[in-house]
């Protein structure tokens, strides 16, 4: 049982993570990014390479560097981010919205079977397995105690990366992101550089998916071309939408509705009579449906965006004496703001 | 020296030009407002001044800095600003939050600067916690004017401030345009209007076809047979 459950937190803590480095590309900057499942895996591979030691029977790789956590995840990440530059100079200069999205998917599908078929790279199909689990051996941990610890580890990670979101979400670099975002042409007239905008948030999401990635591979202690099959990338979208774009605890609501409880919970569920995994096989049908659901009904999710004031605009300067953050509606809200000198329109 | 001159200015999009020569010379607490017929070139040639368009020849200047090859997003740097027509705010940010992306190349205090331009937009000041999606379209335009000024701009460049208002509420934004123009400011305004335009402005340009067809005082170029110039007839008699 205690397997079951850290195994199910520890999906909660990573998807988290990958939700709010998706949320600063998508939710923030407007970034349609369909390749993000290449980021996670980049950054697993990068992370299984910087785990594993130099030579391992049966296995080809590059590096093979055995760092010990976090040297190895912050390199996965680290990888990750690169790789996004390499995409960002390629991509954003020229396009946008579904030009971008179909371009990103196309690459997502090459780095697959890049990694698919270069073997000397990341052991090909059968990827990399024996990745070392952190701190197994000097904490002496089992098979068993080893998920409960390394959820935890996990959760640590987590809190700290949402913790540096937040901040960065908030503070001007963020507001400029969401402006970029709202309008790319208005954005620039107002001196803001969009290429370098949209770079920055690209980098900081794919960090972001590196290190999920990492933390996905040394949680499993193996990491092939199966696990990210470009589809994927679609639950990290789902994870966000239902949690609800631009906010970072939404993140942790959807990845905790999606990924733990429709993704991965139906298959700790008991088996139906006479159909063995017939439940697993529906996961991502229900997230599908779920997913159409929130669209039509609650697209801001269900943690929507907040309009936050500045916090150097006190209280007493305040004329309408309201909270700090308004719920944002979806864009055909009505106007409800009463001016004084009254707009007939 | 004029805040703003361009001159001779050629551009298109792609090989083909839409507009053709044009000239064009802003001065410091003026109003010049482009009128014309639809798909003269009135947008296009805002569209160059602020560098979304490469102009293919001529010279823009600002403050006799020249600009025709800098990035448009850098423009702003050098004191000239564009709001476009439509769609104008950051609808999902708040008002303060689109007044602030404002000050980005401002080197003062932002919060000073917007405390200034809550005296001048008192109903912007109402609304500061509010999302600017949740405004109506005239709100919107007075809140990207001040967004604009938040840089302390020399130029403005307007692109049809009053597209869609009743004309309640483009009164509202003419007066505004006069009095931010008092501020020591050019504002060049792209506008469908020709009375409006006509009333509130100190000089007018008339494009047609691409081309600068008449430009000159407000009250010179009122005298003239508009409907005819509209058409593309050559005609700058006055009407009799």
């Amino acid at each position: 049982m205690t397997y079951y459950v850290f195994t199910l937190v520890f999906f909660l803590f990573d998807y988290f993570i990958l939700a709010m480095g998706l949320n600063i590309q998508y939710g923030a900057a407007g970034i349609l990014n369909f390749a993000y499942i290449g980021f996670v895996a980049i950054g697993a591979y990068f992370t299984g390479v910087a785990s594993l030691p130099a030579n391992t029977l049966g296995q080809q790789y590059i590096l093979g560097l055995g760092l010990p956590f976090p040297l190895n995840t912050l390199i996965g990440g680290l990888a990750a981010m690169l790789l996004s530059v390499a995409v960002a100079l390629i991509t954003l200069r020229r396009l946008r919205t579904d030009y971008l999205a179909i371009v990103l998917i196309s690459m997502s599908l090459v780095l697959y079977d890049f990694c698919n078929n270069f073997v000397s790279m990341f052991n090909g199909a059968d990827g990399l397995y024996n990745v070392p689990e952190p701190f197994a051996k000097t904490l002496g941990l089992s098979v068993n105690s080893f998920i409960p610890f390394f959820a935890c580890v996990a959760g640590v990670v987590a809190l700290i990366m949402w913790f540096v979101m937040s901040r960065v979400t908030r503070a001007p670099l963020g507001r400029t992101f969401r402006a970029v975002r709202d309008d790319h042409v208005v954005a620039a007239a107002l001196g803001k550089d969009v290429f370098r905008m949209q770079l920055k948030s690209m980098m900081i999401g794919s960090f972001y998916a590196g290190i999920g990635g990492g933390l996905l591979i040394q949680f499993g202690g193996s990491f092939n071309p199966t696990a990210w099959l470009p589809g994927e990338t679609f639950v990290v979208f789902a994870v966000l939408i239902v949690g609800g774009a631009g906010n970072n605890i939404g993140m942790f609501v959807g990845a905790l509705l999606v990924e733990t409880l429709l993704i991965h919970l139906p298959a700790f569920l008991p088996e139906i009579p006479g159909h063995p995994g017939l439940i697993e096989y529906f996961d991502l049908a229900v997230v599908g449906i779920v997913l159409m659901l929130m669209l039509w009904f609650r697209p801001q999710g269900m943690v929507p965006e907040s309009v936050r004031r500045a916090a150097s605009f006190g209280a007493s300067e305040r004329p309408d004496g309201e909270a700090d953050d308004l719920e944002l509606g979806t864009p055909a809200a009505p106007a409800r703001v009463a001016f004084e000198s009254g707009d007939p329109q | 020296m004029p805040a703003l001159h361009a001159e001779g200015v050629t551009a298109g999009y792609g090989r083909a030009p839409i507009i053709n020569d044009i000239s064009l010379t802003a001065e410091l607490g003026t109003v010049t407002t482009i009128i014309g017929p639809n798909g003269a070139g009135k947008s296009t040639f805002a569209k160059t001044l602020v560098g979304i368009l490469r102009p293919m020849s001529g010279r823009i200047a600002v403050n006799e800095f020249d600009i025709t090859r800098v990035a448009g997003h850098q423009i702003p740097r050098h004191g000239l600003v564009y709001v476009p027509q439509n769609d104008n705010v950051f609808k999902r940010l708040s008002v303060r939050e689109n007044l602030e992306i404002g000050g980005f190349v401002s080197k003062g205090d932002p919060a000073a600067r917007i405390a200034e331009l809550f005296e001048i937009f008192p109903d912007l000041a109402k609304a500061h916690g509010k999302k600017a999606g949740f405004l109506s379209g005239g709100q919107q335009n007075l809140l990207a004017i001040a967004r604009a000024l938040m840089a302390k701009p020399s130029v403005i460049i307007l692109d049809e401030p009053t597209a869609g208002l009743s004309p309640a509420y483009t009164s509202v934004v003419w007066d505004q345009i006069a009095r931010i123009a008092q501020l020591d400011t050019a504002i060049v305004v792209v506008e469908q209007n020709v009375e409006r335009a006509l009333k509130h402005s100190d000089f007018v340009h008339i494009f047609v076809a691409g081309r600068d067809h008449v430009n000159g005082k407000a009250n010179e170029i009122a005298a003239l047979d508009l409907a005819a110039i509209f058409l593309g007839r050559s005609s700058a008699s006055p009407v009799v």
